[in-house]
């Protein structure tokens, strides 16, 4: 399998002086589904954010599909590099409807409705399409949220939390539907959790993240 | 790093805006190494002394004032129960809806000797018809009356949240140890609010110093007037930019101690295990001193300008609606609304700025834009004409004439750099409540710039973005000293109509435009009022 994160000697500081990560070197493999888990603060939203683009290293590269997307001299803007994103609040659009924030990141695709009415399908929120976001339950928000990320085909889908809000028995259904959506499109996705449970059922793989060590399962 | 290398047009904007914010400002300080003519010699050896102690008696008088009424009406409102205190909350902010030249057109209209209530007290006391019964309105004191009960809510408005603040833990340590109500409010409360109680003083310090109509109108002098009268009487523009200089020099002094105070003013902010104060029951009689003590301020600086207007709108013959009323209303309403979109779109472009580069060099610039409100709008004028005047000669000479000066142009830069830190704060307001993802999550989606602000952003804000551009044409339209030196040739609004119907006497008909600005000026009333409302923790439970 290739691979399609490649993570190099990566180390970020946010005053120069305090590193949240040291020397982190780290490869995703296509299609492997991989979970970072830690305390808080300790840097795991950190580096998601690093690999989307939102916050520069201090040191070290990044390169998705071979291609250098970070680095300390070099920044390749969020837009460009094909990822999706689903994060602990949602952040649906407020002011767009459940089918409009579907469709928000596919404007170049011809039959926009009829994909996004395949995606909300596939998440079980197509009744849902004319809704609002303050009409659907958190849940359903993320549902949506999970078919506006996936309806890019993004090369690395990256979640942050997106589960820690959800009670326990709603968060069981999402993780066995999603688990089996994301086998089914073979993605590739980078899942920062703080319940090891969680990421013992999702992942081929486990990254602790420890005070001054990273253990790699 | 390349975020910092490569400069966008979200990077060059807030800077190229600034510099022609603070281009007029420079120019006018500039002036201070300019030739000093046989004029500036006359005022500096005659009068200057005079403009430095009114404006200082002015200052002291009036911020003595208006921290006794704007402590002590906040107090009471925020700890005691009486009657009228829900209406008192916000009908205290009421008189800042009538600009000070205003008040003092009315006041000179009620307690001159041929006023409304000295004809009032001499039928009633049978006095003779040139006898006052009321002291000389038309002089320093009689300005600082008005000053302080125009602008007291500044300091009421910024006290009340102290104090809203405040733990009652605190309080009631104070008790234990021996202190009485009275001395709870001295010795903690008032202490502990200081540096709020100081930036809002300082507020209406830089208001009063910027003031030319109520000054002028009681004939007092101060730099104001004296600009003017350099200007518009010795026709000598160096000279009225080198006072302006020594104006600005004051309130520069007066911004900073401000700017220092709002930074310490977060030690009075609630913490952690922060109790709210109870609110106490008072005796019927405490109860009504109570209503005396906030109803004073808001009958002086509010009710009775509005009975007098109604009384000029009486007793004009020639209708009240007239032609020349009309023109200027919409003469003032055009410009004011057209100058608040144009602000209102360039402080949304600066925090969207701020938001999308999230970079120092822009975050910088923020604050530096929000000066212009300490500004006297005289001075800006007086740098805004010299500038037009060398744009016009020197870039844009290809036109016959002046192209820019003496313009509409001159009036809105005027009216943008002044209100730009009210159109500012409503969309700092707006943004905090966007969440940070909501952008990440755009930006992943394949959403940058100016598509992230249409898409996203925009239909976000819209709130900000209305309520910015009413209280921008609120405050323009109560604009005079920058109008007044900025208009086109016969170019009428209506503050100027205001200023020119109250300096030929003609009270009566300045009643229309008068009533106009005050309704206006209303509409901010209104959202304080809405956030008043909102503040109180017992209100929202």
């Amino acid at each position: 399998m290739r691979t399609i994160l490649e993570i190099s000697d990566l180390s970020h500081s946010y005053d120069d002086e305090i590193f949240t990560i040291t020397d982190f070197s780290f490869s995703l493999k296509d299609g492997e589904i991989s979970s970072i888990i830690g305390s808080s603060g300790i840097g795991k939203t950190t580096l998601l954010r690093i690999i989307a683009g939102l916050e520069e290293p201090s040191e070290g590269e990044v390169r998705i599909n071979e291609k250098l997307v970070s680095s300390k001299n070099f920044i390749l803007p969020p837009e460009n590099r094909n990822l999706g994103l689903v994060v602990e609040d949602r952040a649906l659009f407020p002011h767009l409807s459940v089918k409009k924030n579907v469709m928000f990141g596919i404007n170049n695709i011809e039959d926009r409705e009829s994909l996004a009415r395949e995606y909300l399908e596939l998440f079980k929120v197509l009744d849902l399409e004319e809704k609002f976001p303050h009409e659907i339950s958190a849940g359903q928000q993320q549902r949506v949220a999970f078919a506006r990320a996936l309806i890019t085909n993004p090369d690395i889908l990256l979640l942050d939390e997106p589960f820690a809000a959800l009670d326990k028995k709603l968060k069981r259904e999402l993780h066995v539907e999603t688990k089996k959506i994301f086998k089914e499109k073979g993605l590739s996705v980078i899942l920062v959790t703080h319940d090891e449970e969680e990421a013992e059922y999702f992942s081929d793989r486990i990254i602790e993240f420890q005070e001054n060590k990273i253990i790699v399962r | 790093m390349q975020f910092f290398k490569i400069l966008t047009i979200w990077h060059v904007l807030p800077i190229l805006i600034l510099l022609l914010f603070f281009s007029p400002i420079l120019i006018i300080l500039f002036s201070l190494f300019r030739d000093y003519s046989e004029n500036w010699e006359h005022i500096y050896n005659y009068v200057l002394t005079d403009y430095i102690v009114n404006s200082l008696i002015l200052v002291s008088g009036v911020s003595f004032l208006v921290i006794i009424i704007g402590s002590v009406t906040a107090w009471i409102v925020t700890n005691y129960h009486f009657i009228g205190r829900r209406f008192f909350e916000w009908g205290l902010i009421l008189p800042l809806a009538i600009p000070p030249y205003i008040l003092a057109y009315t006041f000179t209209g009620l307690f001159d000797s041929y006023g409304t209530l000295n004809e009032i007290v001499g039928s009633i006391f049978n006095l003779q018809k040139s006898e006052s019964f009321f002291p000389n309105i038309r002089n320093i004191y009689g300005a600082i009356l008005v000053f302080s009960f125009t602008l007291y809510p500044y300091v009421y408005l910024i006290c009340r949240t102290a104090f809203l603040n405040q733990s009652r833990s605190m309080f009631e340590v104070g008790r234990t140890l021996g202190l009485s109500q009275k001395l709870i409010f001295l010795k903690l409360a008032l202490p502990i609010v200081r540096p709020a109680l100081i930036a809002g003083t300082m507020i209406v310090a830089m208001e009063t110093l910027s003031d030319f109509g109520a000054v002028d109108h009681f004939a007092v002098s101060t730099f104001t007037t004296g600009i003017f009268r350099t200007w518009y009487g010795m026709y000598d523009l160096t000279t009225a930019m080198q006072l302006a200089s020594v104006l600005l020099i004051f309130v520069t002094f007066c911004l900073v101690i401000e700017r220092t105070s709002r930074r310490n003013a977060s030690f009075s902010t609630i913490s952690s295990n922060f109790k709210p104060m109870p609110i106490k029951k008072l005796s019927s009689q405490q109860s009504f001193l109570c209503f005396l003590i906030c109803f004073i301020p808001i009958f002086i600086g509010f009710v009775l300008p509005i009975l007098e207007i109604l009384n000029w709108s009486l007793r004009f013959n020639s209708g009240f609606f007239e032609k020349h009323f009309f023109r200027i209303s919409f003469n003032t309403i055009s410009l004011s609304v057209f100058s608040a979109i144009l602000c209102t779109f360039i402080a949304m472009l600066i925090n969207f700025s701020i938001r999308y580069q999230n970079s120092s060099i822009v975050k910088v610039t923020n604050p530096f834009l929000n000066i212009g409100y300490a500004v006297p709008g005289l001075i800006l004028a007086v740098g805004i004409v010299q500038l037009f005047v060398f744009l016009d000669n020197n870039i844009l000479n290809s036109f016959e004439g002046y192209f820019l000066t003496g313009s509409i142009f001159g009036l809105i830069f005027a009216y943008i750099i002044r209100s730009y830190a009210l159109a500012n704060s409503t969309y700092e307001a707006g943004y905090q409540k966007i969440s940070q993802t909501v952008d990440d999550t755009a930006r992943i989606l394949k959403s940058k710039g100016l598509n992230l602000l249409y898409r996203v952003h925009f239909p976000l804000l819209k709130t900000s973005f209305f309520t910015s551009i009413l209280l921008v044409t609120s405050e323009v339209v109560k604009e005079l000293p920058a109008t007044l030196i900025l208009r086109p040739f016969n170019f009428e609004t209506l503050a100027v109509s205001t200023y020119i119907y109250a300096s030929e006497e003609r009270m009566i008909e300045a009643a229309a435009p008068a009533t106009a600005i005050i309704l206006i000026g209303l509409i901010p009333i209104f959202f304080l009022t809405k956030m008043i409302r909102a503040s109180r923790l017992e209100d929202k439970k």
